[in-house]
């Protein structure tokens, strides 16, 4: 049973689980070892040449220094005020979402439910441009409205620290989304009814059950939303705001390295710190549910003019969370240059699409961002999910040292990132045991993986706090061996999570630009790196075209998901078997 | 666990589809190929590679483009220093190559490339070459300003008659904008004290409508009418007329324009010094250069080379800047001005 009420019972708390579970035990240090060792390989050494490299220059002392007052110090605070106010609303915003999107059956449900991560399929670059020519001074909204209301432009648009924040809630919303659907989705309604039952009303049981149950899955947003605010450079840059990544990005151009890594690892650490906090929140109550009923139906809208009203606002909730897909789309059927002082583009072409597809060799960057997504995405499955349940079984001390180090590459900003592993696998040394991948195809999934792992883990950890270990204990009891009962009871269960958070990643890895910049190689482009050479070499039409070509891609992949996940249509929603049957 | 199987079924069928795939494209390097990262426009530098493939038929479909920024250029080539993958890095600022000198990450060019570019625009020792100039300029968007409205120089950027009528490239992480400002700075600053330099940039701050996050987003809102003004380079500002008919007028400043050089260097132990040097000799040859002037509207460097003929016709004069001071104040005069001017006025 839940508990949710209950303060932190410790997570081994002593019931009959020492029985039959002595190897079974072992085999989560088993499982760690091969873990622990690809990250130490491929993130925690990388990723250490930061640290090191922030002792130079104007000496450690002085560098970090630096932090404490002026310009630094302000930006870092700047950075973590914007990045707790994205997680506030990016929480509100997809939480919304998920609930009405999992509880609720209304019309337009199914289509909101596609559109709905889609935001995450923005190209950077000209996803936040987007942004600008939407809600700027001369973008869409303000100008309809001055047209409509005479309200002057300056006076509706969206800049300064709100215009960030703005670009972050409506990008990064997704992680909560994802999470909290999949735990919405797996959560027991035995529990829900247990409480109606005793008397609690609808309120009280979203309060007392319902959102606790959450936490899980809201602590995995806040903290994926948090680190990515913090290392977020495109919207703080278009809407000149002075964050952290600026000072990182200034202090690099200026030449000065040591000053940079300091930055880099300050970002790092904070976020670090947040992570910590976040896992010592949690880990206050236990968060789990014995899954033996069904999940709760969704509940229709019985009134007609509820339903209506329902489908306006979500059809209206759809095209306020596309509108920046959308003017990607009708960028790239615009001439260039055209679309100056009017609302909408005034002229249209299909010479951008035209461009793309007359010249065979420029769909190569598409063939290559999704293959080296894919392995990159199908690597963070089988390593991010192993991690998430080795953090979740580690009875040991140092549980958490696993967790800060899988994470340590969201906290960082990309270039950093990119410039880490070049440095680690460029030439053969002891600590990359050999191995060069500079100048390889192989560079890419790695720093894919390498950057992408942490939504698989993250999504996974959370559908596994939900999960009782006294279910896998059962199997083990009937005889499954430890292999087994993660294949047959485990990994089913936390399906949701797992797959919630490899669609994250292949969708972030397409869209990457900041790292792949610095190590694609030669001959292999891949998608983002060839929009940002269409928008230099203002071609913002055709790269809007590739955009908008990554955007349907990715389209392609949400429907195909989706059809995986509810399985042959109309199947009454059948969740969670249980699991004793299972082995 | 039909949907288990499913998924594995579904995931398999890809990874094949992509391992099938997987073999083109995969150039693996060898010593007669050519590698040039360049932050140069992508079409300009695929025709020099095209023309220098013809002129060289031993490279043919050897050589190895990879176009970036001229900063993830030299982060890339830092950052591969222990065993370089490229040969030639081609696009960077002064500023930027001379770092790169300094940390030994470019080799000589050969002799001949060398003595062929006055000493001024090169490191003394031809570590570095200065490919082309970059003047930069005042523009602005001539469908909002008439000609005799325009600014003439670069003091009647601060008048109160354009305030929140210009708009800047973000300083801080812009090479060229960072040279720009440092040479405002040098300018005005007699003795080598910035303050009147930092005065006259306040005044600009207070006149700034909004700092642009690039180029592009720079081009974009000047043709969108949100200001009119704007000091970037010439060349970037002729291509945008050319190439998307951009409005954009050019001013010729009374006090001239700062000249920016723009290099090209040999990377240090790259995979073919041979190819490298071939290369350089190629692209800094006069008709190379005379090309690229007429039909990219670059500045040759190169000595000897007669001035482009849609040059002349702007009368642009040089403005004298002791780039040796701004160079060895940048940092601190652009943190300064990041940390007190931006934004303050």
């Amino acid at each position: 049973m839940s508990t949710v009420t209950t303060p932190p019972p410790a997570v081994a708390a002593p019931r009959t689980r020492r029985l039959p579970a002595r190897d079974s035990d072992r085999f989560v240090y088993v499982l760690a070892l091969p873990v622990v060792a690809i990250l130490v390989f491929l993130v925690l050494i990388p990723m250490l040449a930061t640290a090191r490299s922030s002792a130079g220059g104007a000496g450690f002392a002085d560098n970090y220094r630096s932090l404490l007052s002026g310009a630094s110090g302000h930006a870092l605070l700047l950075s973590v005020g914007i990045s707790l106010a994205s997680v506030l609303f990016c929480g509100a915003l997809g939480t919304f979402l998920a609930v009405l999107l999992t509880r609720f059956e209304f019309p337009g449900r199914r289509l909101l439910s596609v559109f709905a991560v889609l935001p995450m399929a923005l190209p950077p670059l000209i996803g936040a441009v987007a942004f600008v020519l939407l809600y700027s001074e001369t973008g869409i909204v303000p100008r309809t409205l001055h047209s409509l209301t005479g309200l002057s432009p300056a006076s509706s648009s969206i800049g300064g620290v709100s215009g960030v924040i703005l670009v972050h809630a409506f990008t990064m919303y997704p992680y909560f989304y994802l999470s909290v659907s999949a735990a919405l989705a797996g959560q027991d309604a035995s529990l829900e009814e247990a409480a109606t039952n005793l008397g609690a009303g609808r309120l009280r049981v979203w309060r007392t059950v319902l959102l606790p149950m959450l936490t899980p899955a809201l602590v995995s947003g806040a903290l994926l939303t948090f680190m990515m605010s913090m290392a977020s450079f495109t919207a703080p840059q278009l809407y000149n705001v002075q964050t952290l990544t600026m000072e990182i990005v200034s202090a690099r151009t200026s030449g000065n390295e040591a000053l940079a890594a300091t930055q880099a690892t300050a970002l790092s650490l904070v976020s670090i710190v947040f992570l910590v906090a976040m896992r010592w929140y949690q880990g206050r109550r236990v968060h789990r549910s014995l899954s033996k009923g069904s999940a709760a139906v969704r509940r229709g809208l019985s009134s007609g003019a509820a339903r209506v009203a329902a489908g306006i606002g979500s059809l209206l909730l759809t095209l306020v969370l596309m509108a920046p897909v959308l003017v990607i789309v009708l960028v790239s059927f615009s001439v260039d240059g055209a679309w100056t002082t009017q609302v909408l583009p005034p002229e249209y072409t299909a010479a951008n699409y035209q461009r793309i597809f007359t010249d065979p060799k420029s769909l190569m960057p598409v063939s290559v961002s999704v293959q080296t997504s894919l392995m990159a995405t199908l690597a963070a499955i089988l390593v991010g999910a192993a991690a998430a349940w080795v953090v979740a079984r580690w009875k040991l001390a140092g549980r958490w040292t696993l967790d800060v180090v899988i994470m340590l590459p969201w906290a960082l900003p990309g270039t950093v990132i990119g410039v880490n592993l070049v440095t680690a696998f460029n030439e053969p040394t002891a600590a990359n045991l050999g191995l060069t991948l500079v100048g390889t195809l192989w560079i890419l999934p790695v720093a894919y993986f390498v950057r992408f792992v942490p939504l698989v883990f993250r999504s996974t950890g959370a559908s596994l706090e939900q999960l009782d270990p006294t279910l896998e204990e059962a199997a083990r009891s009937l005889g499954a061996g430890p292999v087994r009962v993660l294949r047959t009871v485990t990994f089913p269960l936390v399906l949701r999570g797992v797959m919630a958070g490899a669609l994250l990643a292949f969708v972030d890895g397409v869209g990457e630009y900041v790292a792949s910049v610095v190590i694609y190689p030669p001959g292999t482009v891949p998608m983002s790196v060839e929009i940002y050479n269409r928008i230099y070499a203002s071609e913002f039409g055709t790269a809007a075209a590739f955009g908008s070509l990554q955007i349907v891609l990715i389209l392609f992949v949400l429907f195909a998901s989706r059809r995986l996940e509810d399985g042959p249509r109309r199947r009454p929603r059948r969740r969670r078997t249980p699991a004793v049957k299972a082995s | 666990m039909t949907k288990l199987r499913k998924t594995v079924l579904l995931m398999a069928s890809v990874l094949t589809l992509g391992a099938a795939t997987a073999g083109c494209g995969i150039s693996t390097s060898d010593k007669s190929s050519l590698t040039i990262y360049t932050a140069r426009d992508k079409q300009l530098a695929q025709g020099v590679v095209d023309a220098f493939e013809k002129a060289n038929p031993d490279y043919k479909g050897k050589v190895r483009l990879l176009t970036l920024g001229a900063q993830e250029a030299l982060e890339r080539v830092t950052a591969e220093k222990g065993r370089p993958q490229a040969d030639i890095w081609w696009g960077g600022t002064r500023q930027q190559f001379v770092q790169a000198a300094n940390a030994g990450l470019v080799s000589e060019a050969p002799a001949e490339v060398t003595n062929s570019i006055p000493a001024k625009y090169r490191d003394p020792q031809g570590r570095w070459v200065g490919e082309m100039l970059l003047d930069e300029v005042i523009f602005y968007n001539d469908k909002m300003l008439k000609p005799e409205q325009a600014p003439k120089d670069w003091d009647d950027l601060i008048k109160p008659e354009f305030k929140n009528k210009i708009i800047i490239r973000d300083v801080a992480a812009s090479g060229t904008m960072r040279s720009i400002y440092s040479a405002m700075i040098a300018r005005k600053s007699k003795g080598g004290d910035p303050a009147a330099g930092y005065d006259w940039l306040r005044k600009l701050d207070a006149n700034t409508k909004v700092y642009a996050a690039n180029p592009t987003d720079l081009y974009l809102r000047i043709q969108r009418q949100e200001a009119p003004l704007t000091v970037w380079n010439l060349q970037d500002a002729m291509l945008q007329k050319k190439k998307s008919n951009a409005p954009f007028s050019v001013v010729s400043p009374a006090s001239g324009v700062p000249q920016l050089v723009d290099g090209v260097a040999k990377v240090a132990k790259g995979p073919n010094s041979k190819g490298a040097d071939a290369f350089l000799k190629f692209l800094l040859g006069k008709d190379e250069q005379k090309k690229l002037a007429e039909e990219w509207f670059q500045i040759p460097t190169v000595q000897g080379a007669s001035e482009p003929s849609w040059l002349a016709p702007m009368k642009l004069q040089e403005m004298p800047v002791d780039w040796d001071l701004a160079a060895s104040k940048e940092t601190d005069w652009i943190s300064h001005w990041s940390a007190a001017i931006k934004n303050k006025g």
